[in-house]
């Protein structure tokens, strides 16, 4: 599998190329355009609830789409649904990435995805829903940022503190604390920084230049109210 | 032979992202190889502390320091922990079991938190369902029949495009006739009736909301009268009059909105729905909205002068195929048919008597031409 960045900076491409009988991963929605030899299979089995339960009980996704080259050698072109950076990360076997699930872009067959619940406080003020992705094994991985991706590496015992909205993705041996951004309650939302996440090293930490939930909230005042 | 890594090794003077290395326990310590090959000075177990760590709570994180650099080294590996615990002196041990007695920690909360996790969303998801008719019914009042009926419409295509449609015929002319007859008596209907018989030897009919009606033709050729067609008609039109598709909608939208909040408003949670779309228009009717399409039924056809002798012989006749399956109530959506034919009869009691007039078709021509088309080979 080869795996190409076409565009990079605000409107990325990734340009897959698979062998014949390799399959790949990616987040669904995110095809853009396959070769004929490629087969995509999203198939939801069993129904909503079936799914559901899957997912929260065992951590098996339902939402990704596999690519496979069932006829022969082809390319497959993938795209993130916001504007932004996409990174490729080469997974060695010991390192593992922790991804918020708006983060996950596609992967190769070998990496291995499972859903992960948060902690309780993370869940509820984080927005990003109680799970979010642990991803290990060997192959490649393309994560996507709204806005550009930006890793920062930390030493060990070394502590740094990150905007909820701004996580991408952080590998598995950091750990972290949600907390208020300002002491007291008010100065903490009025700053517009509500909750935090303290990170301690080792390890590394991807954070996105722009923030999903600040732009949904700019550009809602731009769109006229429903005329009755 | 190939580097095999097996933990990651951190410290002050080495890249954030850590080192892949390949750790060994021997009798001494730890000997340490980095992914660039480069053998480490071995660490004695003297100088080493150790805790758990990672995402899980699943890693060993040994820590010393060397050279004046600290080192922390994470290891996953469980066979090479295994043999860690294995070669380490007494002293250390006491480590071992500070760290694993953490791990036990860690994990009694978690659990305790999913456990209580799941419980309120078992409790939210079940207060959505079974508290929300009300609700459901007042937000169902909002929605205009148009967009009901191009709901209904749009999957009435998704199920017929897998169907064969029986488009003229006595049973298309007799299916019109019966539907004709009963929507004439419904006064000021928001809804424009229309009716599909399908080929198919399922004994059924169903109505999507906006007013479309499908007929399988096995009911037909199951049914001793033609009233009986009738009476499954009544109550059929009769879930697109009180809009209980609708409900089911509108609830299962609500519970999926729940859902949404749960997993984050995920882009696959709407694929999902799409693809759901048809099923959630089929979905099952609770027991309430069968007992009133049932008795609601039966007044339109008392109102359209059609014997309810035929919708009492019908749940009768179920009643009879259900003592062979032994099937439960507690676990079906529609009532047992026994009770429902006892309801029917009851309320009929109350209505004021009336002659019945028959149907103009001729019910043995109907019957016969099912039979006949079955009879032919498919193409």
């Amino acid at each position: 599998m080869k795996i190409e960045i076409l565009y990079p900076g605000a409107f990325p491409m990734a340009r897959v190329q698979l062998a014949a009988g390799e399959s790949l991963k990616a987040e669904s929605g995110a095809m853009v355009s396959i070769s004929t030899t490629i087969d995509v299979e999203s198939k939801v089995e069993g129904g909503l609830l079936k799914a559901l339960s899957r997912r929260v009980l065992t951590g098996e996704h339902f939402f990704f789409q596999t690519l496979r080259a069932v006829r022969g050698a082809g390319e497959a072109l993938l795209a993130p649904t916001v504007p932004g950076d996409i990174v490729i990360i080469e997974l060695d076997g010991v390192h593992e990435y922790l991804v918020q699930k708006d983060g996950f872009l596609a992967g190769s067959e070998q990496v291995r995805i499972e859903s992960k619940m948060q902690s309780l406080a993370r869940g509820l003020l984080g927005g990003e829903g109680f799970f979010i992705l642990k991803i290990s094994g060997e192959g490649q991985l393309i994560l996507n940022s709204f806005g550009a991706i930006h890793k920062v590496e930390l030493k060990p015992d070394e502590e740094y503190i990150v905007d909820n909205s701004h996580l991408v993705a952080w590998t598995a041996t950091t750990t972290y604390k949600i907390e208020k951004a300002s002491s007291g309650w008010i100065s903490s939302f009025t700053s517009g920084e509500g909750f935090v996440c303290r990170f301690r090293g080792p390890g590394l930490v991807y954070l996105q230049s722009r923030n999903p939930q600040g732009f949904g909230s700019w550009i809602r005042q731009f769109i006229p109210a429903s005329s009755e | 032979m190939a580097f095999q890594s097996n933990a990651l090794c951190f410290g002050s003077d080495l890249p954030g992202q850590g080192i892949p290395s390949h750790v060994e326990t021997t009798p001494e310590g730890l000997a340490l190889t980095f992914s660039d090959q480069h053998s480490q000075p071995p660490v004695p177990f003297d100088q080493l502390s150790l805790e758990a760590g990672g995402f899980d709570h699943d890693q060993l994180v040994v820590k010393w320091t060397q050279g004046g650099a600290s080192r922390t080294l994470y290891i996953k590996d469980a066979a090479v922990i295994a043999a860690f615990r294995h070669a380490a002196p007494p002293e250390l041990l006491a480590h071992f079991d500070r760290a694993a007695a953490s791990v036990r920690q860690v994990r009694t909360t978690r659990r305790t938190v999913l456990l209580a996790v799941v419980g309120l969303l078992v409790t939210l998801g079940l207060g959505a369902w079974f508290g929300s008719d009300a609700l459901a019914t007042w937000a169902v009042s909002l929605i205009p029949p148009e967009w009901e009926k191009q709901i209904g419409e749009s999957a009435m295509k998704d199920v017929l495009a897998q169907q064969e449609v029986v488009r003229e015929g006595p049973v298309v002319d007799a299916v019109k006739e019966m539907t004709t007859r009963l929507t004439e008596q419904i006064a000021n209907s928001p809804y424009q009736f229309t009716v599909t018989v399908v080929k198919s030897p399922v004994v059924n009919a169903f109505a999507l909301p906006g007013g479309s009606v499908v007929v399988f033709t096995g009911l037909v050729k199951e049914a001793k009268s033609p009233e009986e067609v009738a009476g499954v008609l009544g109550h059929e039109i009769n879930h697109v009059l009180q809009r209980h598709g609708m409900e089911r909608i509108v609830k299962t939208l609500g519970v999926m909105a729940i859902a949404a909040i749960v997993f984050g408003d995920q882009q696959g949670l709407i694929g999902l729905a799409k693809q759901l779309g048809v099923e959630i228009i089929t979905l099952k009717y609770n027991r309430d909205q069968e007992t009133e399409a049932d008795l609601t039924g039966l007044r339109l056809l008392h109102k359209a002068k059609v014997d309810p002798a035929g919708m009492i012989a019908f749940f009768e006749r179920l009643a009879q195929s259900e003592k062979e399956t032994q099937r439960v109530e507690l676990l079906s959506t529609h009532p047992m048919s026994a009770r429902r034919a006892g309801q029917l009869t009851a309320e009929l009691k109350a209505l004021p008597k009336f002659l019945p007039e028959p149907f103009a078709f001729d019910w043995e021509k109907v019957q016969a031409s099912i039979k006949s088309s079955d009879a032919q080979p498919k193409l």
